[in-house]
C-alpha cells in the first residue's frame, strides 16, 4: 500500500544536520527521512522545536563579551 | 497516513471550540475577582483580550518611566531641575544623558565623557585627536582602539597613574573640560578631585639604603603614624620605646613625632630636590615644597605598602639613582649606534620625568622592541639589574641583546638558570634569570642556593620583569619582596589575563606608565600591517556526528583534525608559498601537529624536537628557498623569532587566551620586510563551523579587536575544491582519518608540556600528572598486525625534519654559517 506523509523539508549544512539528528534520537518522531547530506525531511509540527533547540545548542558556540567570565 | 495527519487539524479545532466555550466562564470569574464593570460582551474575548493586554503594556510604561526618573535624579545630582524627559528619553533609561547641553563649538572638540561609568569616547578622525590620544593615555585606560572612534575610561587606577607622572587635579579636569563636547558633569569633576587628592600624596624613597616615607603634606604623614598598623611599624634613631611615640603622635605637631629623624632627612631632600629640579625640571613646585618624611624597616615596605593602598593613599615609588652613592655605578650605555624610537622615548620619560625612576609597567605591542626599552632603561639607572623572564630561552635572548645594544662587558653579565649558575665577579653587573628559578622555595642544589644568597643579599638598582601579564601573582610576591630592588620595571604586550588578577600588578609593580596604539605603529612602519582573517571549516557530517557523541577532550581533537580545516590549511599553504610568502603553522595540539606536517611533507618543531634539529630546520626556514613553510606547536608562541615570516595560519590554539592570540600575531608584526610598499602580513585563523571552537576563537580575538586589528570571516575558500592532490578529497579517506581520531587516546588532545609560559607556573604535581603518558591497548589479531588483513606497511607520510641535512663540506659549512649566523644577528632587531 502506498503512504503519504506530510512533512517540511530541511536544507541545512552537514553540521546542522547532525545536530537535528541528535535532537531527533533525544525526542524521536521528528525527522521522517533523511535525504543527503544537505536535505532532511521533518515533521510539520515539530518545526518550532527544532528551531528551538538549534538555537540553543548553537549560541552555546557564540562568544558574547557581555556574559564573559561564566566559561572557560 | 493521510488520515492521521488530518487528525490534528480537527482536534486543534475541537479544542479551540473548548477553549472558547471555557473561556467566558473563566473571564467572568476573572472579571468579578476585579470587580470590573464589563460583565456584558464576554462573547468576543479576543477583544478584550487585546483590551487587558494593551492595559497591561500601558501600567506597565508608566511604572517604567517613573522608575527611570526617579533613577536618573538619584544618579545624577547635577541634572538641572527644568530638564524634561522628552518622548524617547525613558528608552535609554539610565544612561540618558540628552540635559547635558552641547557646546556651541561642540563639533571642533573631540571627545564625550559618560558621566555614570567615565567612559570616554574619543572621535579618532577629529584634527585635535593626536594631541587629546597623548593626554586620554595617561589619565585614562584604552579600552578599544579601531580606526575611528576610542574607548578610554577613567579609573582610580589611570588617575594614579597620572598623578605618578605629575600631572594636577586641576589641570586634568580644565584639559577634560577644552576637549569635551558638552560641560564635564559634576559627578565626573568629584571623581576626578576624590581619586587624586590622595593618590601621589605618599612617597616611597630609598635613599642611603633605607626606606623613607615622605610626604609634602605634614597632616598626611600624621594621620598615617596615627594608623594603627603603620604607626608601629616607624624606625625609631634614638631608641626611644615605641609607646612614647604613640602617645607624641596625637599632639598634632610635626615635630614631635618626627623627632631628629625626619629634620634630618628633609634638610637632605631638600638640597636634593634642588639638585632634581635643575636636573629633571619637570617638577619643580612639588619638589622645592618641604617635604616631610619617617623611616620604616625594609621587612615592613610590603606591609606599609599594602596598607597605604587599604586607606586611599597608595605610595609612590621613586628612586634616585643619581644621588645613590652607596650601591655601586656599572659601566652600562648604550652603543652610538643604537637608535630609539620615539615611543620607546616617550615611553621612557614617563618612567624618567623627573630625574628619579619611577616603578611602572611599559605595555608595547609584540616585536615593537620592549627590550630595546629596558635596556635603555637600565643603561639611564646605571646600577646592577636584575632581569626576570619566562623561559630560558628568552634568558639567553636578553643577554644576546645587552651585549648588542650597550657596551656592558660580557664578564659583567651572569646567567641564573638551572644549567647556568655562575655569577658575575666584577662590583655591580647585570643578572638573567627566569621567574621560577627565583621564585623557586622548594630544595635547591648547592650552587643554585649560593647563587640565591648572593641574589637576596645584594641591593639591586633596577629589576626589569619581562611579560608581567603572566606570572600568578603570588609567585611575583615572592620574587618582589625577596630581591631588593630601587626600581621596578614590568614589560608586556597584552596586558589581559583570563582571570582577574591584573590589578594586582598595579600594587606590585606599579602604574601603567605607557601603553602604544598598536594601529599607529603600524602606520608609522614600527611593526608590519596585518591582514587578519578567520576561516570557516563547515565540519564534514560524519566527524560532526561523532563531535556530538565524544567527550568534551575528544571533541577538541575532532574539531582540529576536520578534514575541511586540513584542505583549508593545505590551500592557504599551496597560495601563499607561490605568491613567495615563508609561513609559519600554529598547532597548540602536538598530535594535530604531527598529523598535519607529515601529511603535508613539512618541517616542524615542538617540545620534544632536540635542539639541533631545531636549529637546522628554522635555518633552512631561514635561508633555504624550498622551505617556505614550517609547523610549529606552541614553543614558537614566544621564544622563536623568525622576522622572515609574513604568513601566519592558526590550526589549533589555547582555549580562549587572548594573550597567545596577540603574541602569535606578534611573531610577523615584526617581519623583515614590514618597509616595502603595500606589504602586508597575514594571519589565519581556521575554525571549524558550528563547534566549541567558534566561541573559543572570538573571546581570543577580543583583545586585538581592541587594538583596532579587523578580522575578516571566509566562509569559503574558492578554488579549495580544484587544487591537485587535495587531501582527504574523498570520503574513503576522510572515513579513514575518523577513525585514526577517535582510536586517539584522550591524552593526544591534552596540551603540550615544555619550557613556555604556560606550563613554568603550574605546579609540580600538575605538571608531573600531565607529562606521564599512558600505554594505550587495542584489540587486534595477529593476522592483522603481521599484515594479514589486507594491509601492508607503506610509508606514507615521509618526516621532512629528517630530509633537512645539510650535504656541504664541513669547512664551507663552517664558513657559510658562520657568516649567515652574523648576519642574522644584524638583522635581529
Amino acid at each position: 500500500m502506498l503512504v503519504a506523509s506530510k512533512g517540511v523539508l530541511v536544507q541545512c549544512d552537514p553540521s546542522i544536520k547532525a545536530l537535528i539528528i541528535q535532537i531527533d534520537s533525544q525526542s524521536p518522531g521528528i525527522i521522517l527521512e533523511e535525504l543527503d547530506d544537505t536535505h532532511l525531511l521533518i515533521q510539520q509540527d515539530k518545526v518550532e522545536i527544532v528551531k528551538n533547540e538549534l538555537n540553543k545548542l548553537l549560541s552555546k558556540n557564540i562568544y558574547d563579551p557581555f556574559e564573559d567570565d561564566s566559561r572557560m | 497516513m493521510s488520515i492521521r495527519s488530518t487528525e490534528p487539524v480537527n482536534y486543534r479545532e475541537v479544542d479551540d471550540e473548548n477553549f472558547s466555550d471555557e473561556d467566558d466562564d473563566i473571564d467572568k470569574d476573572f472579571n468579578i475577582g476585579n470587580k470590573r464593570k464589563n460583565q456584558g460582551n464576554t462573547n468576543d474575548n479576543q477583544k478584550k483580550r487585546k483590551a487587558i493586554e494593551a492595559m497591561e503594556t500601558l501600567k506597565l510604561d508608566l511604572k517604567d518611566e517613573n522608575l527611570s526618573d526617579e533613577d536618573l535624579i538619584e544618579l545624577t545630582p547635577d541634572i538641572p531641575k527644568d530638564y524634561i524627559p522628552d518622548a524617547v528619553s525613558k528608552n535609554f533609561g539610565k544612561s540618558d544623558f540628552s540635559y547635558l547641553k552641547l557646546k556651541p563649538d561642540h563639533f571642533s572638540r573631540p571627545i564625550w565623557i559618560s558621566p555614570s561609568d567615565l567612559r570616554i569616547i574619543l572621535e579618532s578622525f577629529s584634527p585635535l585627536a593626536e594631541q587629546a590620544q597623548d593626554f586620554l593615555i595617561t589619565i585614562a585606560e584604552p579600552i578599544s582602539r579601531p580606526s575611528h572612534i576610542h574607548e578610554y575610561r577613567i579609573t582610580a587606577y589611570s588617575l594614579y597613574a597620572a598623578v605618578s607622572v605629575g600631572l594636577e587635579t586641576d589641570d586634568i579636569i580644565s584639559v577634560l573640560n577644552r576637549l569635551s563636547k558638552v560641560p564635564v558633569a559634576e559627578s565626573i569633576v568629584n571623581f576626578i578631585k576624590a581619586a587624586t587628592v590622595s593618590y601621589g600624596k605618599v612617597k616611597l624613597v630609598l635613599k642611603h639604603n633605607r626606606y623613607f616615607v615622605e610626604s609634602t603634606q605634614a597632616d598626611i604623614l600624621q594621620m598615617l603614624l596615627k594608623d594603627e598598623v603603620i604607626g608601629p611599624l616607624r624606625v625609631l634613631e634614638n631608641g626611644e620605646s615605641k609607646n612614647l611615640t604613640e602617645s607624641a603622635a596625637p599632639l598634632n605637631d610635626i615635630n614631635i613625632p618626627g623627632t631628629k629623624k625626619p629634620e634630618e632627612s628633609k634638610e637632605k631632600t631638600e638640597t636634593e630636590d634642588i639638585f632634581a629640579s635643575v636636573v629633571g625640571n619637570k617638577d619643580e613646585d612639588d619638589d622645592l615644597d618641604i617635604v616631610h618624611s619617617f623611616e620604616i624597616s625594609h621587612e615592613s615596605v610590603e606591609i606599609v605598602k599594602r596598607r597605604c593602598q587599604e586607606i586611599d593613599y597608595p605610595v609612590l615609588e621613586e628612586y634616585d639613582f643619581r644621588n645613590d652613592a652607596r650601591n655601586v655605578d656599572l659601566e652600562i650605555d648604550l652603543k652610538p649606534s643604537t637608535q630609539i624610537r620615539p615611543y620607546q622615548e616617550k615611553s621612557l620619560s614617563k618612567m624618567f620625568g623627573n630625574g628619579r625612576a619611577r616603578s611602572g609597567i611599559i605595555v608595547l605591542p609584540c616585536g615593537a622592541g620592549k627590550t630595546l626599552v629596558g635596556i635603555t632603561a637600565a643603561c639611564t639607572i646605571r646600577k646592577s639589574v636584575i632581569v626576570l623572564c619566562t623561559s630560558s630561552v628568552s634568558v639567553m635572548q636578553w643577554r644576546q641583546q645587552f651585549l648588542q645594544w650597550c657596551t656592558i662587558q660580557p664578564e659583567s653579565v651572569a646567567l641564573f638558570t638551572s644549567e647556568n649558575k655562575e655569577m658575575f665577579a666584577t662590583e655591580a653587573g647585570l643578572v638573567v634569570s627566569t621567574y621560577s628559578m627565583v621564585a623557586n622555595t622548594r630544595n635547591r642544589s648547592h650552587d643554585s642556593q649560593k647563587v640565591m644568597d648572593f641574589l637576596k643579599s645584594r641591593e639591586w638598582g633596577f629589576i626589569i620583569l619581562d611579560e608581567v601579564h603572566v606570572v600568578p601573582a603570588n609567585m611575583f610576591r615572592r620574587v618582589v619582596t625577596t630581591i631588593a630592588a630601587h626600581a621596578k620595571l614590568g614589560l608586556t604586550a597584552t596586558l589581559v589575563r583570563e582571570d582577574d588578577k591584573i590589578d594586582d600588578l598595579n600594587f606590585l609593580i606599579g602604574p601603567k606608565l605607557y601603553e602604544a596604539n598598536w594601529m599607529d605603529l603600524a602606520q608609522k612602519g614600527h611593526i608590519a600591517n596585518v591582514q587578519c582573517a578567520e576561516v570557516w571549516c563547515p565540519m564534514t557530517s560524519e566527524f560532526y556526528q561523532e563531535y556530538l557523541r565524544e567527550s568534551a577532550r575528544k571533541r577538541m581533537l575532532l574539531y582540529i583534525m576536520n578534514p575541511t580545516k586540513f584542505q583549508a590549511c593545505q590551500f592557504l599553504i599551496h597560495y601563499h608559498e607561490k605568491r613567495g610568502d615563508k609561513i609559519i603553522v600554529f598547532s597548540d595540539n602536538v598530535y594535530a601537529l604531527q598529523e598535519y606536517a607529515l601529511k603535508l611533507g613539512k618541517p616542524f618543531i615542538y617540545g620534544s624536537t632536540p635542539q639541533q634539529e631545531r636549529m637546522k630546520i628554522l635555518q633552512n626556514f631561514q635561508h633555504n628557498d624550498q622551505i617556505n613553510t614550517i609547523f610549529l606547536s606552541k614553543v614558537g608562541d614566544t621564544s622563536i623569532d623568525l622576522p622572515e615570516a609574513t604568513c601566519l595560519i592558526q590550526i589549533s590554539s589555547h582555549y580562549g587566551s587572548r594573550r597567545q592570540e596577540a603574541q602569535r600575531l606578534g611573531r610577523i608584526l615584526r617581519a623583515k620586510r614590514r618597509n616595502d610598499e603595500g606589504f602586508n602580513a597575514f594571519f589565519y585563523s581556521l575554525v571549524s563551523k558550528d563547534t566549541q571552537e567558534m566561541y573559543y576563537s572570538t573571546k581570543r580575538q577580543a583583545f586585538l579587536v581592541d587594538q583596532g586589528y579587523a578580522f575578516k570571516v571566509i566562509t569559503h575558500l574558492s578554488g579549495m575544491e580544484q587544487l591537485p592532490d587535495l587531501a582527504y578529497a574523498s570520503p574513503k579517506e576522510r572515513r579513514e582519518l575518523l577513525q585514526q581520531v577517535l582510536l586517539k587516546n584522550e591524552d593526544a588532545a591534552g596540551l603540550e608540556v615544555g619550557d613556555d609560559i604556560d606550563t613554568n607556573f603550574i605546579s609540580k604535581e600538575k605538571r608531573a600528572k600531565l607529562e606521564e603518558s599512558q600505554a594505550s591497548r587495542t584489540a587486534g589479531s595477529l593476522a592483522g598486525l603481521a599484515g594479514g588483513e589486507d594491509m601492508a606497511y607503506i610509508e606514507y607520510s615521509k618526516n621532512k625534519n629528517k630530509e633537512l641535512k645539510d650535504s656541504h663540506h664541513p669547512l664551507i659549512k663552517k664558513m657559510y654559517y658562520r657568516q649567515k649566523n652574523k648576519e642574522k644577528k644584524a638583522l635581529n632587531k
